[in-house]
Order: C-alpha cells, then structure tokens, then sequence
C-alpha cells in the first residue's frame, strides 16, 4: 500500500517516517553501544597492519 | 541578389544558437557567472561552484550540443541519472571520513534523526504548495543537507526537479555557517551554550574496522532502497581503517573523487536550462529548502534538550544542530558557536558524531519514503 498523494498522505508520510528513523537510528545506536564488547574477542595490532599495507 | 543574400545570411543564423537565444538565457549565464565569481572571490564551495557555474553557462548557449546526447555533459548527467555518480561520492566520503566520534558516543546517535524534523516540514510545505507527493518527498529531502542523498531521492521521485533540488542542497550547505547560528543561539540558553563535554572513549582499531561490515550489513538488511549509498561509504570507510590498502583508500578520497566532483558538477551545472529552471517552481523549491534547514537545526537542538532530560551528565545542546548531515560543516558550526561563549570549549569531536548519525538519519529517512511511497 503506497500513501495518497493528498495533504492527509503526507502528514501521515511525514509522522511515520519520522518516528521510524528515531526508532532505526536509536537500534543503530543500540548496536554501537554493544561494540565495546568487540575488544574482549582481541586487539588488531595496527603496527603489523601498517606494515602490511600495499 | 541582395535577398538572396539576406537568405543566406538568415539561413546561415538559423544554424547558430542566436536564433533560439532569449532572456532567460541570459539570466542563466549571469547566474552562471555570479556562482563562479562566488567561488573564486568569495570562497564559497569553489569545488561544485566553479564546474556548475561554467556547464550552467555553456547549458544556456542555444548552440552547444555538449548537453544534447552525444555531448560530454549529456554523458556525465548520465553518470548521475544512472545513480553511479551518488555511490561513488559516497565512497570517497567514506575513504576520508573516521567515524569513531560516532562509535564512541552512542546516545548522540539519536540527534542524527531529531535533526531532520525539516524534511517533513518542507515536505508538507511543498504538498500545500501543490506539488505532488513523490515531488514532495524529493524537494523535503533538501532538509537532510546531504547532497548526493538529495540528488539520489530527486532522481528516484522527481528527476524534472534535479537542478532545482541539487541547487538548493549544496547552496544551503554552503550557507549554512550563516543559517544556522542566529537557530542555535534562539533555542539555548547561555548556560547551556557553556556545557562543556566529557572527553570521549578512545574506539580500537577492531572496532573501526567492524562498523563499516556491521553497517554494511544492517542498511541492505533493512534499507536495500538506500543500500547503493551506504554500501559504498562503508567500503570507503573500509578500505580506510583495515590500514592495508593505503594506495586504495587514497585514491578513492583523493583522485577519484576528484574525478567524481568534476563528472557531478558538469552533470547539475548542464541540467540548468533557462526553461527548466526558470519557474515559479524553482522559487517555491529555493524556500521550502532555507524552510527545511531551518527546521532542521531547530529539531536537532530541541531534541538535544529533549535528551538532557534524561542524561545525568547533560550534553551541550548546541550538538543537536550537528545532528543535520552536511559533514563536517554542521560540526563545524557547533564548534564554531560554543568558541564563541568559550574560548576553550572544543565540541568539534563531539558535534561529528551526530554529524555523521545525520548522513545515516538522512539515507534511514529516504529508504522510508521510498518504501512508503512504493518508489523502488
């Protein structure tokens, strides 16, 4: 189902695409927060890397 | 003899551009020139004024075929219409771009999407103005203050308004040290303008180097519409951080990104044809964008107050400005304003990262509309 393409369809376009971001972005943020928790699995040696580089 | 002369001196004018030369050519020309002269004198965006400034100028010369199919700027516009020119762009931001003020400073993700309650602003505004709603949608993303998602929503919903939106976009952007100021210090107080940040985790290389697959994944899981944008930023970003492909990640910050602003320049500058771009419409475009952006900066430090509600540790709210994309100059502004109540209060680093939550707030936004609007 696609919006009306009247005032009516894009306040309703507008309010849920707006709320959905904030909810998408917020789990995006969710996600980043988590991402501490990569640092228990190891490090990267970044000198070996840069080494390494081509 | 004499007629026969005056036939052949008609016919011969006929195959010239003066015979389809009027005002509005003119007009575009000036327009043309005033861009260049902008950038040259000014410093205003010289990167995308000069090359749109010069194909505006030629686009509005009735007898260049460079425009027409078989002339350069007709192929770079190609380029654009196609949708390859917006994802490279977005790789070479992501070549040059750290995201690790995003990465460190999670909960400021949020004012990445508060900051763009403009697009909806904008996009009403454009629907009471009698556009339709696809068009709408399209000249609403302006308020995003990206340009290459801009350009990538026109041509999905209103490829007709291209030069009009893309216009709008990078000109606000390059305004928006002057827009955005008198919002921000409207909306806080000087007390608030003073908060100064805690200084951010330090984010490994590990981490670095896992946000742009994470990513990667997350935007063609849930957002495919936008997928081609992100994607390539993220392996911008990629080849950035695994350290191992320097040459790669240079040439796609560097070289080919300057090749890609040269085809994009060439590309708007040639789309903006006296016919198409004088309208009322363009007016109408031009002020739903200063709409848009004002909106926007006004949302994302409402939202940044809105935040401090729930923060023991509050943030300085003249962050939530950032949170529209336009990278790195809305950071630079957040920045520049705090300087100006503390001559040590240094919200640079803070201010990316919902500066860069913007560009993902914009793309988040765009893929809704797409998908709402059934726009593949």
């Amino acid at each position: 189902m696609t919006m009306p393409d009247t005032l009516y369809g894009a306040l309703m376009l507008s309010l849920i695409d707006f709320v959905a971001s904030m909810v998408m972005i917020s789990g995006i943020g969710v996600v980043l927060a988590l991402f501490p928790l990569l640092n228990r699995i190891g490090r990267v040696d970044e000198e070996a890397l840069r080494k390494r580089h081509h | 003899m004499f007629d026969q002369f005056l036939s052949f001196f008609g016919a011969l004018i006929d195959q010239t551009g003066l015979a389809r030369f009027w005002w509005g050519n003119l007009v575009m020309i000036a327009l043309g020139c005033a861009m260049i002269y902008l950038a040259v004198a000014k410093g205003y965006e010289p990167l995308l004024l000069v090359g749109i400034g010069f194909s505006c100028i030629i686009a509005n010369v009735p007898g260049s075929d460079l425009t027409q199919p078989g002339g350069l700027f007709h192929y770079a516009y190609q380029g654009v219409e196609l949708l390859i020119v917006p994802p490279l762009i977005f790789f070479g931001v992501g070549a040059m771009t750290d995201f690790a003020p995003m990465v460190a400073n999670p909960k400021l993700v949020i004012l990445g999407a508060a900051a763009h309650l403009g697009i909806f602003v904008a996009l009403i505004g454009a629907k009471l103005l009698g556009f339709t709603l696809n068009e709408a949608g399209a000249i609403g993303i302006i308020g995003g203050a990206d340009g290459p998602m801009a350009i990538f929503m026109a041509i999905k919903l209103a490829p007709h308004l291209l030069p009009q939106i893309s216009v709008a976009a990078y000109s606000y952007m390059a305004l928006m040290p002057l827009i955005q100021p008198p919002v921000m210090k409207l909306l806080t107080t000087r007390e608030e303008r003073l908060i100064r940040m805690k200084q951010s985790r330090e984010v490994t290389r590990l981490e670095k180097i896992a946000f742009p697959i994470v990513i990667g994944i997350i935007v063609n899981l849930f957002f495919p519409p936008v997928a081609p944008l992100i994607t390539m930023l993220m392996l911008g970003n990629l080849f950035r951080e695994v350290l191992v492909v320097n040459r790669l990640a240079k040439t796609a910050a560097n070289d080919l990104m300057n090749v890609i602003i040269i085809v994009l320049t060439v590309a708007i500058g040639s789309t903006m044809s006296a016919d198409r771009f004088l309208t009322v419409d363009t007016i109408e475009i031009i002020a739903l964008g200063l709409v848009a952006f004002v909106f926007g900066t006004g949302s994302g430090v409402v939202g940044a107050k809105i935040l401090n509600l729930f923060l023991k540790e509050k943030i300085n709210p003249l962050l939530g400005s950032a949170g529209i994309a336009s990278v790195p100059i809305a950071a630079r502004v957040s920045h520049n304003v705090a300087l100006e109540y503390d001559s040590e209060n240094y919200l640079i680093y803070h201010a990316m990262g919902p500066n860069l939550a913007g560009v993902f707030g914009t793309a988040i936004s765009g893929a809704i509309m797409l998908a709402l609007l059934g726009v593949k």
